[in-house]
This record gives C-alpha cells, structure tokens and sequence, in this order.
C-alpha cells in the first residue's frame, strides 16, 4: 500500500471515531455551548448548525493535517493526495454511521437504555438539525438521512484537503520561510524583546509585582462575593495538597498514590477532636489544627518506614493500597464508635481568632490563602536547601545519591512525611469549611486530582502547582456543564501530557538548566518528538 | 577501609532500622493472625467444614479470574517494566462486550424442534457462551493493542514515571469513557439458562449441603483451561518464544531478527485476551457489572501478580488463587467484618511487598531493570 493510502486510513479512522464517540456522549453539546459563549450566540436548545460545522471542521482540520505531516515524497500532490484519502475514508465512516442512526432514529428507538447518553436529539443534532425524527412523511426519511450523510462525507473531505494544504504549504513549505523571514524582520525592528526581559528580571519590578499581588489577595475575597470564594477556597485546599505532593512526587520523586489518606487522617483527625459527637472532645480550633498537621505527619513517617525502599511503581501500588485500606477502615462497623462510619462527622469545629469566630467565607479564603503563603514559604526555602538539593539528586538517580554521600533513606522519609503534614493541614481546614467529613470525600479520585495537577502544571514548581490547580479545579468548578466530562478530560490530558510535554505547563528552572546544557540527551529528543518515535 | 568507616556506617543506618522494623511488624502481625485463627478454630469454633469449603470454593472461583488479569500484568511487567494500570478497564470493555452479545442473542428467539418459540441464548447456549466469549476477547484484545499503541508506545524510552502516568491516565479515559457510554447504573448480566445463578449441584460436606453453582465451576474450569493454553502458547509456540527473549534482553532480541514492537503488542494482545475472558466470566458469574467493575479487580490481580512473583507467570496463577482464597476465607478466620475483604486484600499487598518483594515464586525479571 503507498504512503498516501496508509497515512490516510490511519487518520481517517481515527478522526472518525473521535467524531463518533464525541457524539455518542453528546459532548457536542457541550462543545457547542462553550462555542456558543464564545461567539455570544444563544445555546439552549438545539446546536446551531454552524457550531456542529465549526466542531467538525476542526477535527477533520487536524486529521488532515496529521495524515499530510511526515512523508517522504514532499510534493504537494502527496500531501493533496493523503488529505483526500483521509478525507474520504473518513467521510465514508462517517456516512455510514450516519445511515445507521439516521434509520434508527427514523424508527423512533430510544437506544438509551444501552448508550446512555445518545438521545434521539443528539442524532438529530448530529444530522445537521434535519428532521429526522418528527417526520410526518416517514418515505422522505431516507432521503434526509442521505443528506445528512452526504454533508458529512463532503464536510469532511473539504477538512482534510484544506488541512492538507495548510501543513503541506505552511509548516513545512516556502509559506512557513517566507513568514519566519518577515517576523524576523520584525524583531530586527523591534528589539524591545531583552528590554522587557530587562525590565521584568528588574529587583525593584519583582517588587511592584509581589506588591500588587498581596495587595489584590486583600481585596480580592472582599469584593467578589461568597460564589467566587467558595470555588477559589477549592482552588486553594487544593493547592495546598498540590504543594503537599508536590514535595513528595515532584522533589523527592517518590510515586505516591495514596496521598488522600494524609487528608483523610487531617481531616478526620480535626473533625473527631472538634466534633461534639462521637468523643465530644471539643477542642478549639487552633491546636486541633496542630494536631491533625502532626498525626498526618506521623501517619508518613510511619506508613514510609517500611516501605520508602521499594522500587517506584511498588511503591505507587502501595500507597494506593494504603489509601483504600484507610477509607475500608473509616467506613467500616469496626471503627464505626470511632469515626462515625459511613455517616460522616458533623459539627466540625470553625476557627477563632482571638476568642472571636472567623469563620465567614472571607475568613476562611484569608485563612487559606495564608495557609498557602505559609506552605509556598516553606516549600521555597527548602527547595533550595541543602535538603532540597539532596531530593533532587535522589529524584534524578538514586545510586548516584547515596554514593555520593546523601542519605537517602532519611529525606525519603523526610519528604514523605512533609508532605503529608501538609495534606494533614489541607484536610483539617477543608473539613472546618464543609463543618463535616465523610469517607466520601477521602476517595482515590481525590489522590488522582491533586497527581493530575501537579503534573499538569510541571513536577516540582511551586508556580506550576498553583496554575495547576486552576486548570484543573477552578476552570470545570467554572464550566458546570463540563462537569461529567471532566475526569475523561483529565485522562486523556495525562495521556497527552506525558506524551507532548511530560515536564509540565511551567516546568521548574533548574531541572531544566542542567538537562538541555548536555550535548546529546537521546532520552530527551524522543520525549520532545514522540511522532518520530511514533512513526518509526 | 578505616577511611570509609565514617560513610559507611552512615549509609548503613537505615536498613538496620528497617530491617529490625520489619522483623518486629512481622511477628507481631504473624502472632496476631496465628491468635485470631485459633481462637475461631478451637475456642470458637463458629463454622463448620461446610462453611470452610463454601468459602474455599467461592475464593477458587474469583481467584480464576483474578488469575487470568494477572496474568495480564505479569507479561506486561516483565517485558516493559511497567504496570498497566489500564488493565482492569480492558477487563471491563470485554466483560461488556459478552454483555451486548447476550442481549442480542436474548432479543433473537428462534424456533426449536419441538415448534416452541424460545431466545437464542437458550436454543444454543453453547454457541451463546462461544460468541460472548470471542466478542469479549477480541474486544479486549483489539483496546490493548490500540492501550500500547497510544498511550505507551510513544514512551518506550521515557523515565519510568512518565509510562505510569500515562497508564494512569488511560486509566481515568477508559473508565469514564465506559461510564459516559453506557451510564453509571449496574448492569444485570443476561445468562443462558443451562447458567442460570444460583443453581448447580449440591454435595454434602459433614451432614450438611454445599452448593456447587454452575456458573462457579464453569468459571473455574475455562480459567483453568485458558491458563493452560496460556502456557503453551508461551512455552511451545515462536510467539512465546519471541516474548521470553523481548523479556530477558531487548537489544539482544532485536539483534536476533525479533520485531520488539510486534512482540510487545502481541503481548498486549494476548494479556487482552485473558482479561476479556476474565471479564465475560465476571459477569456470568457475578451478575452486575458497571463501568468501575474493574478497578478493584485490576488493583487486587496486580497484588496477585506482586504475590506470586512478578514477571513470572506460573507465579501469577498461583498468587492469583492464593489472593482468592485469602480473601474469602481471611474475614472468616480472623474473625473480622466481611466488608473488610478489600482491606485484607490491600494489606496482603503491602506485608507482601514489604517482607518479600519478590513474591512466592521469586521474579522474574531481567537485569536490565534492577
């Protein structure tokens, strides 16, 4: 088979199924809404049509692109060829697909008992709004479906061949030459480019920028309402685990999974000590805060003791295994005198400020953000300590470490139990916010969250914590119709993540510094360029 | 060697530390079980031989199956290093696939010899099972190979974090994908009525009836099977051959005239295999299944296959048995809450990994790795 025709079956099939799935979740809908916000129009009921073509143009945009990227033969009827093919293989799925729906909404079956999601709307959604379903002249269904069909098969066929066009003549072609010779004029031009750098690496501009920060931190919980407090109170306890993880996974490069289980022994530690009920032990909230910090802490060090010497990946299984065995044992009738069982702990102690209660929304999003400026303090001081330099060098090779000298053992341990000193003040305060704690909210998704947003935002950098936990917390608290979809987004980010860019959004300087310094880094180039890999 | 005493002596402190920390968990653990277990055998004596061989039974059945995933986990682990989190949603999508197949073949009814109108599923069981089981296995086969191909493949030489994270990612796609699909609610399992639950033969253990299901010992028998053709095929055949070299030492294999990225996907391929059919019995067996029907599943074989030994799979059928029994005879003999199985599950994963991390039968890896 030439080039052209394998290129093109690959691409076709998988943007056909992308296609497909994406309409079977009705996640066009939701694609279409976010769209619709965009372009300001109204998004209620059905899918403008010119969304559905806008979602999938782009696809088949890309498709094509994909399949004309990396050939051999560099001629533009190479490129024309394998977007056409893509195109129309594609296409050809698609239509048929299409056919196939079409007679089953024509039928008037619901297939939702199985798809759950695949309404008969979503099929008319995806027939370009044709009537499909409400017909009264049940002989003219075949015909519409047929259109619907056909769109399809062109829509696509126009999308490949534009992309086609655009790798062929933009990316790799004179397109591309002609445009970086133009911008590189105008840098010539311009070169206000290291005079900003100048002034944004200026002490006294760094200065002017925290102070602009602190002072925004002030009035910003003040201004914009319990809503928005409420979603970057999330952002924030989250940001606290990030940073707690972060230490453990980022800096010391320890794999752990279980990490919920220090927020759970927090929070249940807090809310048991402050709760009327079970113990009735009352505490203020202060010192009860010091001791979830320390139980957690202790709970690291103890669960890290046995187990810091195994290998990485035995070392995630468990730790993964320790959180589940955390969240059996809280909601089991064994421990239910203890923690309340699968009830959950109500009544949960609120904080005081000098005998006075703190404990409105405002005061918590200070509470927090100071919290988070405490552990930022923290983190940025060791990260650059003799400590934070030992678990750099246990993160990048653990032989070389001990041999030279560093004690790995004990800043294994170190790390592991910082970390979960932090989780442990996550937990206490999450748990005075909500004013109750269950095992619901100790679940494994939770460990997963907070691994997704380090590693989203870059392993080890404190900034990429903090933007992590935005992507990933704020902005789906923000899109609340994105809410079911979330956890297939992050999954698939991951996945992504690790293959294009497995160092992070905003990677830690350092790491950086000393990688790319080398001459050749062979591992680095195919983690840069995994299509080379890939096409291999 | 008076000059290294100093680092040394250092260097040495933590596995002393650890080693006594070991040595003292364990006999405390050890004589804590040892209690528990007299106590409910002598002193107790709370159920009878009937009850015993009822447990053992139901921990044969579900230790087949989590055999069959461990598998699964061994072969990947042994040629790349790396553990297919993914693996459980792959034993879902099969487990799936035989329930689409079923549903089908219930709507069908066709005629028999006697004129009576009955559903396929029931006119031809044997056929049924056959098509369920080919649809799971292929369907699981087919995500594996396409799990390797996209998710792994491009980090064959990444660090050995990066391919966890993508597996755990895959993970989380795969299982909401599933849910999205076909909707959060459990999912009733339609069998053939010659496997209908809850019936089979009845044997009599000290004066009293022990229930023997069909479905249980149809399980049990094809995992049986399926491991022993698994083991041919890894003994007997090229392809296993193939496999065991890629295991032992890549570069060398390659050098050999082995394509290392068919073998690996092949691999995929065939732990698919297994874990669909692991996945079709789950539902015949058990009954209901929904999109996270897996994950325990997959977390508890992959303890199997650390139990047995990882990278050797003779290891991951017996790890995988023993982790079924222990699970479902645990609670009784240690006189704990039965809801406290998945527990007794995950801290035999974490004694095992502390005081023997190389499983029963000892690993199997190559050197490469350690």
């Amino acid at each position: 088979m030439s080039t052209p025709i394998k290129n093109g079956l690959r691409s076709g099939a998988i943007s056909s199924i992308i296609v497909i799935f994406i309409t079977i979740i009705n996640f066009l809908q939701v694609i279409s809404g976010m769209l619709g916000k965009l372009l300001g129009s109204d998004t209620t009921g059905m899918i403008p049509i010119i969304n559905l073509i806008i979602i999938l143009f782009i696809i088949g945009f890309f498709s094509g692109l994909s399949s004309a990227k990396e050939r051999e033969p560099d001629t533009w009827r190479a490129a024309l060829l394998s977007g056409l093919y893509t195109g129309l293989f594609a296409g050809v799925i698609l239509f048929v697909f299409s056919l196939v729906i079409g007679a089953v909404a024509a039928k008037g079956i619901d297939l939702r008992s199985y798809l759950s999601f695949f309404a008969p709307q979503t099929i008319q959604q995806y027939m370009f709004n044709l009537e499909v379903i409400d017909l009264e002249l049940a002989a003219l269904v075949p015909g519409v479906v047929l259109t619907g069909a056909v769109y399809h098969l062109a829509l696509q066929v126009a999308a490949t061949v534009i992309g086609s066009i655009f790798v062929r003549g933009f990316v790799r072609g004179e397109w591309r030459k002609n445009l970086m010779i133009s911008l590189s004029q105008s840098t010539m031009v311009t070169t206000g480019g290291s005079g900003l750098k100048q002034f944004l690496n200026n002490r006294y501009t760094k200065y002017g920028f925290f102070i602009i920060l602190f002072v925004l931190l002030i009035v910003l919980p003040r201004v914009w309402g319990s809503y928005w407090n409420y979603i970057m109170g999330t952002v924030g306890i989250y940001v606290l685990l990030g940073l707690g993880l972060n230490i453990i996974v980022g800096l010391s490069g320890q794999l752990v999974l279980g990490y919920v289980a220090f927020f759970a022994i927090g929070a249940y530690s807090f809310a048991l000590l402050t709760a009327p009920v079970p113990h009735n032990l009352l505490w203020n909230f202060w010192p009860a805060v010091g001791a979830a910090i320390f139980l957690a802490a202790v709970a690291g060090l103890l669960l890290g003791l046995p187990i810091l010497n195994l290998r990485g990946d035995y070392l995630a299984i468990v730790t993964l295994g320790f959180g589940e065995i955390i969240r059996n044992l809280i909601r089991s009738d064994l421990l239910t005198p203890l923690t309340l069982g699968p009830r959950g702990v109500r009544e949960i102690a609120q904080p005081t400020l000098f005998g006075n209660p703190f404990s409105s929304d405002i005061d918590f999003m200070y509470l927090i953000i100071v919290a988070v400026l405490i552990l930022i303090y923290i983190t940025y001081r060791i990260q650059n300590s003799r400590t934070g330099r030992a678990w750099l060098s246990i993160k990048d090779d653990e032989t070389v470490a001990r041999a030279s000298g560093v004690n790995v053992y004990k800043y294994k341990l170190l790390a592991l139990s910082l970390g979960a000193a932090f989780a442990g003040l996550g937990g206490a305060i999450f748990a005075s916010r909500n004013l109750f704690t269950g095992p619901e909210d100790h679940i494994l998704m939770v460990s997963i969250n907070v691994l997704c947003l380090i590693i989203v935002g870059g392993m080890g950098s404190i900034p990429g914590v903090i933007l992590g936990a935005f992507a990933l917390k704020g902005i789906p608290e923000m899109l609340r119709d994105f809410e079911i979809y979330r956890m297939l987004a992050f999954g698939a980010l991951l996945v992504v993540m690790m293959i294009v860019r497995p160092e992070g959004l905003w990677p830690t300087g350092r790491p950086k510094l000393e990688k790319y310094k080398g001459e050749d880094e062979p591992e680095l180039q195919t983690l840069d360029n995994p299509s080379e890999s890939e096409g291999a | 060697m008076n000059q290294n005493n100093k680092t040394s002596k250092k260097v040495r402190v933590s596995p002393v530390i650890t080693r006594s920390i070991r040595i003292v968990v364990g006999i405390i653990v050890l004589a804590w079980m040892v209690w528990r277990f007299y106590n409910v055998i002598f002193v107790t004596a709370e159920y009878g031989a009937d009850t015993w061989v009822r447990f053992a039974f139901s921990g044969l059945i579900i230790g087949g199956m989590y055999a069959l995933i461990a598998v699964g986990y061994t072969l990947v682990y042994g040629i790349l290093f790396m553990i297919n989190f993914a693996h459980g949603e792959v034993m879902v999508i099969g487990a799936f696939g035989g329930y689409f197949v079923f549903e089908l073949l219930n709507a069908i009814t066709v005629t028999a010899a006697d004129g009576t109108e009955m559903a396929f599923i029931n006119a031809q069981p044997v056929l049924a099972l056959f098509l369920a089981f080919l649809a799971g296995m292929s369907i699981s086969a087919v995500s594996g190979f396409f799990l390797e191909k996209i998710a792994y493949r491009p980090l064959r030489t990444a660090p050995r974090l990066v391919p966890l994270i993508s597996a755990i990612g895959a993970s989380i796609f795969l299982q909401n994908a599933l849910q999205l699909l076909f909707g959060p609610q459990r999912r009733d399992y339609i069998n053939p009525e010659i496997l209908t639950r809850g019936t089979g033969w009845t044997i009599q253990i000290a004066g009293k009836p022990v229930l023997l299901t069909y479905t249980g010992v149809f399980s049990l028998a094809l995992s049986i099977i399926l491991m022993v053709a698994l083991a041919l095929v890894v003994q007997k055949t090229k392809m296993g051959k193939a496999m065991r070299s890629v295991a032992q030492d890549k570069p060398t294999s390659a050098l050999m005239g082995i394509g290392v990225d068919n073998i690996i996907s092949q691999t995929f391929v065939l732990s698919g295999v297994l874990a669909g059919a692991a996945g079709v019995m789950w539902g015949i067996h058990n009954g209901l299944i929904n999109y996270y029907t897996g994950f325990l599943p997959g977390i508890k074989a992959f303890t199997a296959a650390v139990l047995g030994g990882i990278g050797n799979i003779p290891g991951a059928m017996v790890g995988g048995m023993v982790l079924g029994i222990v699970e479902s005879i645990g609670p009784a003999a240690l006189a704990i809450d039965f809801q406290l199985k998945d527990v007794i599950a995950f801290s035999i994963l974490v004694l095992v990994l502390i005081f023997r991390p190389q499983g029963i039968l000892g690993e199997a890896l190559s050197e490469e790795k350690l």
